[in-house]
């Protein structure tokens, strides 16, 4: 038991940052798709199986993985250039790990945390991790000994330095707020109430939140802010002499680096883990009533998922029948989680606790899917900044406004206080 | 007329912080996801090898084919080279031989076009005083195996139907 509570929050944080990427590639095109009045990808099967679109991006990674890996003959760092995708790749994917996805557990006298890497110091360790992100970046621009890539690589540096201060500062301000730097003491803070909102970051601090959301975009170069690989004007900016799976390194590290972000704001600005109103508390001691609104959500959820499905899964692809096949596994699945939670509501001995860390992490995952949500609706809703706004936006107004928020901070929390 | 006074926008405070647009922006964004997610059914997308392009007219300019004379339902074609002349892709290779039967004086022997040089620019149509070839055929997509299958003779071209209302040449 307590080997597999230690484990859990690791494969979590691999289930969250790599298994999450093609879901969130796929998340991309539909939405992509939907918002400009188009289908997006509804062709790649397995055998009649499209999981709605799903095996597409699972191919698109085999085509990248299959692909030749080549070195251009005119690149002399070649130990650089081959570094650089895994710095990228490697920073983007260790910021998951000071993420809690749930309340710390105590079963028996032991207690586990449900963070990768138990530390106090998550917020330090997430800035350290995100900055680093970008040294990939150059490093790749650099060594690609190519002008294209090297202003890329540029643009994504001046672009970082000048927002991971506004990022920095911004974060100073929520750490004011909640008197922690530990992430986990943070999201139990959220779960009081203010006033008749709930005490979530982005109500106790709003500019704050937005100051930090607009910098995450600019931290993990994603639009409006993707100047570093601004198609337009440099061909791909930093990746331009990146093919195969060196390529695909960068490509899934934007996206880790996303869902990274997403998990940091989800767990600063609204309420991590937690459901409004309610602590981990409330949930354990009532958790059969907890177990009964589960249960009747998710029969609600997939009678009208199936409802949706059976509108619009009209293309059927040879192979199997696709839509018999989502139906029974949907309602076996549905029954087989309903008979299990019973089971262990009846006759397990830390039910309550277990039952409501996992439906903590449920929690955490929709909101980290909103998020993403939010990341994907921004790209294909602005256009990209020129690059002299870009830096015009962070230096002028977002660097003075979250210096003045500290201020403004430090003074209510003094004055509340004493 | 006097001069008009373009409203400049941008100089209030609410267009300067950019949120209010922004906002605005991702609302309409918003309304398309929502309106598609709970309804595919408006979305123009043509799927295509299950569904065909609804927008094929009888103007559409498909692949070429020539007309019968309604009189006796034989080649409308006199071989009098005005389409090869007017072709720019030179795609049109025409053999007059002398009609024997007294409808008319001359009739093509060989026919070709060859579709993979043709970039169906409708000229040869135009500069045809039989409306012996058309390219209402309504056919977008060619398909062929080899180059050969792409030379479309006289008896290929003849036996193509037509998808406008005169089936025949309107020549007198």
């Amino acid at each position: 038991m307590s080997t597999i509570l230690i484990l859990l929050p690791l494969v979590l944080t691999i289930l969250y940052s790599l298994v999450t990427v093609p879901i969130l590639v796929w998340m991309e095109r539909r939405i992509a798709a939907l918002i400009q009045d188009r289908l997006g990808p509804n062709r790649c099967h397995i055998n009649g199986i499209r999981l709605g679109g799903i095996i597409q991006s699972v191919a698109d990674m085999m085509k990248l993985v299959f692909k030749e890996e080549f070195l251009p003959s005119h690149i002399k760092n070649k130990f650089y250039y081959m570094v650089a995708p895994s710095i990228a790749f490697m920073s983007a994917f260790l910021t998951f790990m000071v993420i809690p996805y749930a309340d710390n557990i105590t079963i028996g006298e032991e207690t586990f945390h449900m963070q990768a890497l138990p530390t106090d110091l998550g917020v330090l360790w997430f800035l350290a991790f995100a900055g680093l992100g970008v040294y990939g970046i150059i490093l790749g621009g650099w060594a690609s000994h190519n002008k294209y890539a090297i202003l890329g690589s540029m643009r994504a540096t001046a672009q970082v330095i000048g927002y991971e201060v506004a990022m920095g500062l911004s974060l100073v301000s929520m750490l004011i707020t909640y008197g922690t730097i530990s992430l986990n003491e943070m999201v139990a803070y959220q779960s009081q109430t203010f006033f008749i909102l709930p005490a979530w970051g982005i109500v106790l601090q709003p500019l704050a939140a937005i100051i930090f959301v607009v910098t995450a975009f600019a931290e993990t170069n994603r639009a409006p802010f993707d100047a570093a690989e601004g198609e337009s004007e440099i061909v791909a900016g930093y990746h331009t002499e990146y093919g195969a799976m060196k390529f695909g390194l960068f490509f899934v590290a934007e996206y880790i680096a996303m869902a990274a972000s997403g998990a940091l704001i989800v767990t600063l600005f609204l309420g991590g883990y937690q459901l409004p109103y309610l602590t981990t508390n409330d949930l354990i001691n009532n958790f059969e009533l907890v177990l009964w609104l589960i249960i009747a959500f998710a029969v609600v959820t997939s009678l009208l998922f199936l409802r949706w499905m059976k509108k619009h899964n009209i293309f059927a692809m040879s192979g199997l029948n696709e839509t018999k096949v989502y139906t029974t596994v949907i309602i076996a699945f549905t029954i087989f989680a309903i008979i299990v939670m019973s089971y262990y509501a009846l006759g397990f001995a830390h039910a309550s606790e277990v039952g409501v860390m996992l439906l903590q992490f449920a929690i955490f995952t929709v909101k980290l899917f909103f998020l993403h949500f939010v990341f994907i609706w921004v790209r294909w809703t602005l256009p990209r900044f020129r690059y002299d706004q870009t830096q015009k936006l962070g230096w002028n107004i977002l660097l003075p406004l979250s210096l003045a928020n500290i201020f403004i901070t430090a003074i209510v929390v003094v004055w509340v206080n004493y | 007329m006097g001069i008009k006074v373009v409203q400049r926008h941008g100089g209030t405070f609410i267009e300067k912080i950019y949120l209010h647009a922004i906002f605005g922006g991702m609302k309409t964004t918003l309304k398309h996801f929502t309106a598609n997610l709970s309804d595919a059914s408006n979305i123009p997308t043509i799927c295509y090898p299950e569904q065909l392009p609804r927008d094929i007219t009888s103007r559409y300019r498909g692949v070429h084919r020539l007309t019968h004379r309604k009189s006796d339902n034989t080649i409308a074609c006199v071989a009098c080279f005005m389409c090869a002349t007017a072709c720019p892709a030179k795609c049109i290779n025409i053999v007059a031989i002398a009609r024997e039967d007294g409808v008319d004086e001359k009739m093509p022997e060989i026919f070709n076009i060859d579709l993979l040089e043709c970039v169906f620019c409708g000229y040869c149509v135009e500069a045809c005083p039989c409306d012996a070839i058309r390219m209402d055929s309504g056919l977008y997509s060619v398909v062929g195996d080899n180059r050969e299958s792409f030379i479309y003779d006289k008896a290929k071209l003849l036996s193509i139907k037509g998808i406008s209302k005169e089936e025949f040449s309107l020549a007198k």
